[in-house]
């Protein structure tokens, strides 16, 4: 047995060069004529299809907030031939999994089926989406699902401060509602409505399906999908990219929550686009603020402090300018201690604490040696390639993503830091017990503007006590 | 069933070390990765009363440092491009971490200088700090959480006081107030030690070159005396309340009704996994259909059976829609458990359910680390089953099911007479819980 030296860890090896699989792109996805892109990827009984839409709730027209996400729960209720019931047990056949994700910026279809029937979950998941139902019956069901839903998440503090959140930093903007919508908005859709949002924004022409899996599914999947003729790498523009939304109204909003042992805490204000030119360096200066365990934040309230869980900062890049915001649940007596602190610590690293080239010694290895990570699965390789077509990005933004953070050195985080952090901007939203609110007035922000628990944001101007 | 691009096994050696340690190797080299996957068979079943929560507070503690490292556990791993994480459960503990080829050894001295040498960087400090952390959780995922406490009153309702899985993981906060360093050295002592772990080396590392380093880093700690097995009293569904009531901050009522089934890789075990899949995956499902489409009666509808080292739980969780009632899902519920388990499932309702089976555990094993990856498996079926070489055989139960046998068990297991039935309520709503219900307060 040889003896081990535990006076010092061992070094860390170089990094291995991430090699994504070279994407092949057909014409397919007919009538209409989409991208298929497929994405070798062998070591895997299982096939993953990704179908992108590139509408999500952003594209809810004014008032009609929910649509999206409506339309996108419709999807798995039968098609022409198939009711919900047959179309479930196709599925089950297939050993198939069909999920449907709805963001802001896009609509998903996913599937995930044993590779050996991958044709079948091709042609499953093309008629899903070109040929469904809608029928009014079932238009009213899933709305009065979804409804129910939004009256539960007016008891999940967690909820109740996303949604209070979001519309706070983004009022009437199209990021400013969830897919579930509001319950005023949702209410009043009805089958006219989902099929006009399926014809206008569900086009073939804009459609990117991604498929990985091994070569014999890839190739069987392209029949299922129609595929001929190499295409070009961008086949219809995207729709545009939200404009950025107003500045907020209120600084500081209070959302009651009666007998409360926990305050929910967001704290934040707008973020980046993905194709931000800086994208490299926010994520080196995200880690270092919030983006993992040994964070600054999460070391001074968890580990230091004991106020919480955790806590967690994220620049959200969209198409648009996503939010960025840090966001904890703490132990209620120390509510406002906790928001101290997070606001100390973002004004910090802007100046009197900048990121040095210790905190860089972690950040940047954690994002760079832990990169080959992302590509594992077939599900992973299909959401990464997924990701160039929904952003428009290059097919080389994966094999340069390391040398472009290694790149960053602790001046260029900080000036990201700087340039994206704006102490004067920061909005906060808290849900807590009532006796949290008297100590949030020494803030510095005002008197907190106070919200309801259904999402809504405080009508007042800043500084009005509702 | 047939796997057409790689057969259904897990390829691995494995050694047990002089110590005891059982040493598990899986090499697959197709992504520059290594997962280090480490369970303690210990978990809250291994408590007594007073002394709950300790198996979850100790894996917070089991980050805070050990002798030659006295520090934070995530640092040094996070800048190696490490993943990381640990849980407990009733029945284990586990640790891992997933990390670039080139930082196998920084994961193995660190899981080893902790399995051998934590208790010297235990301060009072570090126990205060995540004490409150746990206290913080608690109140994060139980208390402050719609429906957060009906797990707690489920374990606590089906299983008599003096039975293991009596009180919850997370414990009780007065037990988690009492904790003391003392307290916490036993704990590590008794079960923390290479005979009763079970370590997983899987990914991009040859086995031969794996076990020799393993065998550096932890060949060194001496052997523990294995912990005797945790010996549960029977259960008696007749002497328990049928039927619970739990006030809570919730929009519509939630029934979840359970009952004692068999424990993981049992008799039975995977004809009730089949029959929980009949019941509730997909739309096509028996009470999908009917709760949320033909009677709308429910806005969700879920069948679990819960495997446990020591015994099973089968659930059946909805949701009541709008004005609709506990007891009108309560009957639509038993009326469809009966009519499955009377005739049985169709043939084409068994055969979707295997598909599924089959692509689910392909899905699990699309991973090498992480909760529910190829190495989070070698160390289910090597502490649960007693041997890694257990993949064939698991799904070998779901292959060999048939009609006869899903009715059988659920008629053997799904006694109507031996069901506990928790109702939650919004507060100061009783009346909205089954008819005859008696109240509880969770805690």
């Amino acid at each position: 047995m040889t003896s081990v030296d535990r006076s010092v860890l061992p070094p860390v090896g170089g990094s291995a060069p991430v090699a994504f699989p070279a994407i092949t792109r057909t014409v397919g996805l007919h009538p209409g004529g989409g991208q298929v892109w497929m994405v070798p990827h062998e070591r895997t009984s299982l096939v993953t299809l990704a179908l992108l839409i590139p509408s999500g709730a952003a594209a809810d027209p004014p008032g009609c907030e929910g649509l999206a996400g409506l339309t996108a729960d419709l999807l798995d209720e039968g098609t022409r031939t198939r009711d919900a019931f047959e179309l479930d047990e196709a599925l089950g056949r297939l050993g198939g999994h069909l999920g449907v994700d709805v963001s802001s910026d896009a609509t998903v279809l996913w599937v995930s089926a044993l590779a050996r029937h991958a044709r079948a979950a091709v042609e499953l998941l093309m008629e899903v989406v070109t040929e469904p139902r809608f029928e009014p019956a079932d238009v009213d069901r899933v709305r009065a699902r979804r409804l129910s839903r939004i009256a539960q998440l007016r008891h999940a503090a967690g909820a109740v401060a996303d949604r209070t959140w979001r519309r706070v930093l983004y009022g009437d903007h199209p990021y400013g509602h969830t897919p579930l919508g509001e319950t005023a908005t949702l209410a009043p859709l009805d089958a006219g409505h989902v099929r006009a949002f399926h014809a206008a924004h569900y086009r073939l022409d804009r459609a990117t399906l991604v498929v990985a899996g091994n070569g014999d599914a890839l190739e069987a999947a392209a029949q299922g999908a129609g595929g001929g003729g190499a295409a070009s790498r961008s086949p219809a523009p995207l729709p545009d990219a939200p404009a950025d939304p107003e500045a907020p109204s209120a600084r500081l909003t209070f959302v009651p929550r009666e007998g409360a042992v926990q305050s929910e805490i967001r704290v934040g204000h707008l973020g980046i686009a993905r194709k931000a030119n800086d994208f490299h360096a926010v994520r080196v200066m995200e880690m270092v603020l919030g983006g993992q365990f040994t964070s600054r934040l999460n070391m001074n309230l968890r580990e230091a402090k004991g106020y919480t869980y955790g806590v967690h900062s994220s620049f959200d890049a969209r198409r648009g300018r996503g939010p960025f915001d840090v966001s904890t649940a703490v132990d209620a007596a120390v509510t406002a201690d906790a928001i101290r602190e997070t606001l100390d610590e973002l004004r910090a690293i802007r100046d009197v604490r900048p990121v040095t080239d210790e905190e860089l010694a972690v950040a940047k290895p954690a994002l760079t040696l832990g990169f080959p990570r992302a590509f594992e699965t077939s599900g992973q390789v299909a959401r990464a390639a997924l990701r160039l077509a929904l952003f428009d990005l290059p097919d080389d933004e994966y094999t340069t993503f390391v040398p472009r953070v290694e790149a960053i050195d602790a001046a260029g985080a900080t000036a990201a830091a700087r340039r994206r952090i704006d102490p004067d901007a920061l909005g906060v939203v808290v849900v807590g017990p009532p006796e949290a609110r008297p100590g949030l007035g020494g803030l510095g922000l005002g008197e907190p503007a106070e919200a309801p628990a259904d999402g809504a944001a405080a009508g007042g101007p800043p500084g009005s006590s509702g | 069933m047939t796997d057409t691009n790689h057969a259904v096994e897990i390829p691995h050696v494995k050694v047990t070390l002089d110590n005891g340690l059982d040493v598990i190797v899986h090499e697959d080299h197709h992504c520059p990765i290594v997962a280090v996957n480490l369970w303690y068979h210990v978990g809250s079943k291994n408590e007594r009363p007073g002394r709950t929560g300790f198996a979850h507070l100790f894996e917070h503690l089991m980050f805070e440092g050990s002798a030659h490292h006295p520090d934070g556990y995530f640092r040094p791993l996070q800048e190696a491009g490490a993943a990381l994480n640990g849980s407990t459960s009733n029945d284990r503990t586990n640790y891992w971490e997933v990390v670039p080829r080139g930082a196998l050894d920084r994961a193995l001295w660190m899981e080893s200088d902790r399995m051998g040498h934590l208790l010297p960087a235990l301060t009072q400090e570090k126990l205060d700090n995540q004490r409150d952390v746990v206290l913080n959780e608690r109140r994060q995922r139980y208390e402050n959480q719609p429906y957060g406490m009906a797990g707690l009153v489920q374990y606590a309702a089906h299983y008599p006081a003096d039975h293991p899985y009596h009180w919850p993981v997370i414990g009780s906060v007065e037990d988690l107030r009492a904790a003391d360093l003392q307290h916490v050295r036993e704990f590590f002592a008794t079960y923390y030690h290479p005979a009763n772990a079970s370590l997983v080396v899987a990914g991009d590392v040859a086995a031969d070159e794996a076990i020799e380093r393993v065998e550096a880093y932890f060949g060194g700690i001496p052997a523990g005396t294995p912990p005797a097995a945790v010996a549960p009293p029977s259960v008696d569904p007749r002497a328990r309340l049928a039927s619970l009531r739990l006030e809570d901050r919730v929009e519509l009522p939630r029934l979840y009704l359970t009952w004692t089934t068999p424990p993981l890789y049992a008799e039975d075990d995977a004809e009730l996994d089949l029959a929980s899949d009949i019941l509730s995956a997909g739309k096509s499902s028996r009470l999908y259909r009917a709760l949320l489409h033909d009677r709308q009666l429910a806005t969700d509808v879920s069948a679990h059976q819960y495997s446990q080292e020591l015994a099973g739980m089968f659930s059946i969780v909805a949701t009541a829609a709008p004005d609709r009632t506990l007891d009108e899902i309560d009957d639509l519920i038993a009326t469809e458990v009966a009519r499955l388990a009377a005739e049985g499932p169709t043939d084409d309702e068994l055969e979707r359910a295997r598909q599924q089976v089959e692509a689910d555990s392909a899905r699990r094993r699309e991973s090498i680390g992480g909760f529910g990856g190829r190495s989070d498996l070698l160390n289910t079926y090597n502490v649960m089953a007693g041997t890694p070489d257990y993949l064939a055989r698991d799904l070998g139960r779901y292959a060999r099911a048939t009609r006869a046998g899903v009715a059988a068990a659920l008629t053997r297991w799904l006694d109507p007479g031996a069901r506990v039935a928790l109702s939650v309520v919004p507060a100061r709503d009783p009346d909205r819980a089954l008819a005859g219900s008696t109240p509880v307060e969770a805690s």
